[in-house]
């Protein structure tokens, strides 16, 4: 073998052709290796599929519901009827029409129970009031209300959109399938290759160490956008229009929320030896209860300014705040300059350390 | 001649590596130019962490390790430095052609140099017609080829190698030694560690000798010996009248013991005695007087296991 190459002092080297090598040119190759590694999903990316299956069939199942995400077909259980039906009853030629049953009932009182059974006891509120016409009015009015609101096509749809917004983009999106979709691929940047010990190839790579911790990134962070903002889509889709509504309005939203907590999970990946379960203890523990919690230690999570952005987009967009429950929510600016300097600082702080930790992972 | 060139190729100066409340290297301090060089030691006497400083995996926690001149945990170094380490990881999925082009691409060559040189080091270890099998199917011996292949992608001044020849049945280690002959002729300077101290003893005569942590001893094996004339020698006599000569021999205040053995073609002596300077001389005595005749006489420790076992004291398994 080693008969066969040449015996000179360069079998390498030949002046004529030798290009000196870039440490430019190796961080960018070194972006699309890392990107190629990740094409193959790891157990994480299909427990994370797997979840995130769950999640769509039960969004999928609630549009293709009677009720839908809409208000006037949902069933109210106290009342026992939906809200559609509830607010006729509230109309005065309902209500006149009920007290009219209810005089023939008592009519026959020997028949009592009366053999057509209410399907509610009337609240007294209800009970029309004949003999005292300005408070019958009054009364009239005030339960009219319901009724017209439901007569409102406007109203009608605000409430389902937002009342879908609360439930997939701010619910499980951002509290579910956002932040482990990103910690399934961003963790394993660095996590991977310190787990199959094959780090030690690109930390002898001629290579500034802070450009190995970037350049990992930068390859991991297409397929935490694609699976981020498709998980996102996929969540949509199963909502019908409303959900295609929603994700043309925060898509940018949840693709700014997939890069900050990339920046987090890989930081975390290259920081500890089971990136997995510290991120899952940070999504469902730090990020789940505290983004909940009033006051400002809210101000801190991630996921709030996601939801502060979708919360923004959505009140553009001319929805009613009222409708949304993103309390104390930031302004549009805050919520993006918020995550964009998270995710720099993130990246440098990552940088910083990876450029002063030794790994010993094989030892 | 210019400062950079001037300055040692690797330079160890009193450096020390905690890992926590272990002491793992101790105030190391070793200078290498140019040439072969053997790093032997038992297992955990700090081989492979002198390795690691050597290229930059790991830092001193006292003291420096510098590659001409720049610090060996600074990037830089690392364009002077080739590592082929101990640990057997690789993307498993790869061929060992796509492995090695990979490497020689983050190494920051453009496509078409990436190419040649990935097929340039292929051939040197051997392995540019088997490259193209994913490397999970390779044997420990392709494995060894393909790492010490991607340690020559750059170039590079100074090669470190751990444990290169491990897993490489015979034929193979004889190929890497004219290898790393070749390289070393070619100017380069070598570090290889290996438990294969005979095959050591082959490649070269300088020897770092690690243990506990220190450099118990660096030069070539005959200046070691030199430097430990108190070490015991071991001797074997195959002689005819071997229980006159050990009666004889008894009487010597050098020798320290002796005992018959039974060989193949007669009976022998193996003799362990201190300063062989004195204890030849009347051996030669001893058997002329006995009118011995003479079938084998051999040294028995002159390799380098027996002073490592020396240096060692208990703890010298090799």
């Amino acid at each position: 073998m080693a008969a066969d190459a040449d015996s000179d002092s360069s079998f390498i080297l030949h002046p004529s052709s030798f290009r000196g090598p870039s440490p430019l040119v190796g961080f960018f190759v070194l972006v699309g290796h890392s990107f190629q590694r990740h094409w193959r999903v790891r157990q994480m990316g299909w427990v994370s599929f797997g979840l995130l299956g769950l999640t769509v069939a039960w969004v999928a199942a609630v549009t293709l519901s009677a009720a839908g995400w809409r208000l006037e077909d949902r069933r109210n259980r106290r009342v026992g009827a939906t809200y559609r039906d509830y607010a006729e009853q509230l109309r005065p030629t309902a209500r006149y029409e009920t007290m009219g049953a209810d005089l023939k009932a008592a009519a026959r009182l020997q028949s009592y129970p009366p053999t057509t059974p209410t399907t509610r006891l009337t609240h007294p509120v209800e009970t029309p009031t004949p003999l005292d016409p300005t408070a019958d009015a009054l009364r009239s009015l005030m339960l009219s209300v319901p009724a017209a609101v439901l007569g409102s096509e406007k109203f009608r749809h605000e409430w389902a959109f937002t009342h879908f917004v609360g439930v997939v983009p701010l619910g499980a999106f951002v509290g579910f399938v956002l932040p482990l979709f990103t910690l399934a691929f961003a963790s394993g940047a660095l996590g991977t290759e310190r787990e199959s010990r094959s780090l030690v190839w690109l930390l002898t790579r001629p290579l500034p160490r802070a450009a190995i911790y970037v350049a990992t990134f930068l390859g991991a962070l297409p397929w935490c956008l694609l699976f981020g903002v498709g998980g996102f889509a996929a969540l949509c889709l199963a909502g019908g229009a409303l959900g295609r509504e929603a994700f043309a309005a925060f898509w940018p939203a949840a693709a700014g929320g997939t890069v900050a907590f990339a920046a987090l999970f890989h930081l975390i990946g290259a920081t500890v030896r089971r990136p997995v379960v510290v991120g899952l203890v940070y999504v469902f523990f730090f990020e789940a209860l505290v983004a909940l919690l009033p006051g400002s230690l809210k101000l801190l999570s991630l996921s709030f300014y996601t939801r502060s952005l979708i919360y923004n987009e959505a009140i553009d967009a001319g929805y009613p705040a009222a409708m949304l429950e993103v309390p104390e929510a930031v302004s549009a600016a805050t919520a993006w300059v918020v995550p964009a300097a998270a995710t720099v600082a993130l990246l440098a702080l990552g940088a910083w350390r990876f450029g002063r930790t030794e790994f010993r992972d094989d030892t | 001649m210019p400062l950079a060139t001037a300055q040692p190729l690797l330079l160890f100066e009193q450096a020390s590596k905690w890992y926590g409340s272990v002491l793992a290297l101790n105030q190391v301090t070793l200078e290498l130019t140019g040439g072969i060089t053997g790093l032997v030691g038992a297992n955990g006497a700090g081989k492979s962490t002198l390795l690691r400083l050597a290229t930059g995996q790991l830092r001193p926690t006292l003291g420096r390790v510098s590659v001409r001149g720049t610090d060996a945990w600074d990037w830089r170094a690392r364009r002077l430095v080739g590592y082929c380490p101990d640990a057997d990881a690789f993307y498993e999925d790869m061929t060992g052609r796509a492995f090695v082009l990979v490497m020689a691409r983050l190494c920051g060559y453009d496509r078409r140099e990436a190419h040649r040189r990935t097929e340039a080091v292929l051939t040197r270890v051997g392995m540019a017609d088997r490259a193209d099998r994913r490397i999970a199917g390779y044997s420990k011996g392709m494995r060894q080829r393909i790492k010490l292949a991607q340690a020559l992608l750059h170039d590079p001044a100074l090669l470190v190698l751990d444990e290169p020849l491990s897993g490489i049945d015979p034929i193979g280690r004889q190929e890497l030694l004219e290898l790393f002959q070749e390289l070393a002729a070619q100017g380069k300077c070598l570090l290889i560690s290996s438990h294969e101290l005979e095959a050591l003893e082959k490649l070269t005569n300088h020897v770092v000798i690690m243990a506990r942590g220190r450099v118990a001893a660096v030069g070539t094996l005959p200046q070691i010996r030199e430097l430990l004339n108190d070490h015991p020698v071991s001797v074997r006599i195959d002689v005819d009248v071997a229980r006159e000569v050990a009666r004889r021999l008894l009487d010597n205040p050098d020798v320290l013991g002796v005992e018959v053995v039974q060989g193949a073609d007669g009976p022998g002596l193996v003799v362990k005695a201190r300063n062989p300077k004195r204890f030849f001389p009347a051996v030669g005595r001893v058997l002329i007087e006995e009118h011995a005749e003479v079938r084998r006489l051999e040294p028995l420790d002159e390799s380098a296991h027996a002073i490592l076992g020396y240096l060692l004291g208990g703890s010298g398994r090799t």
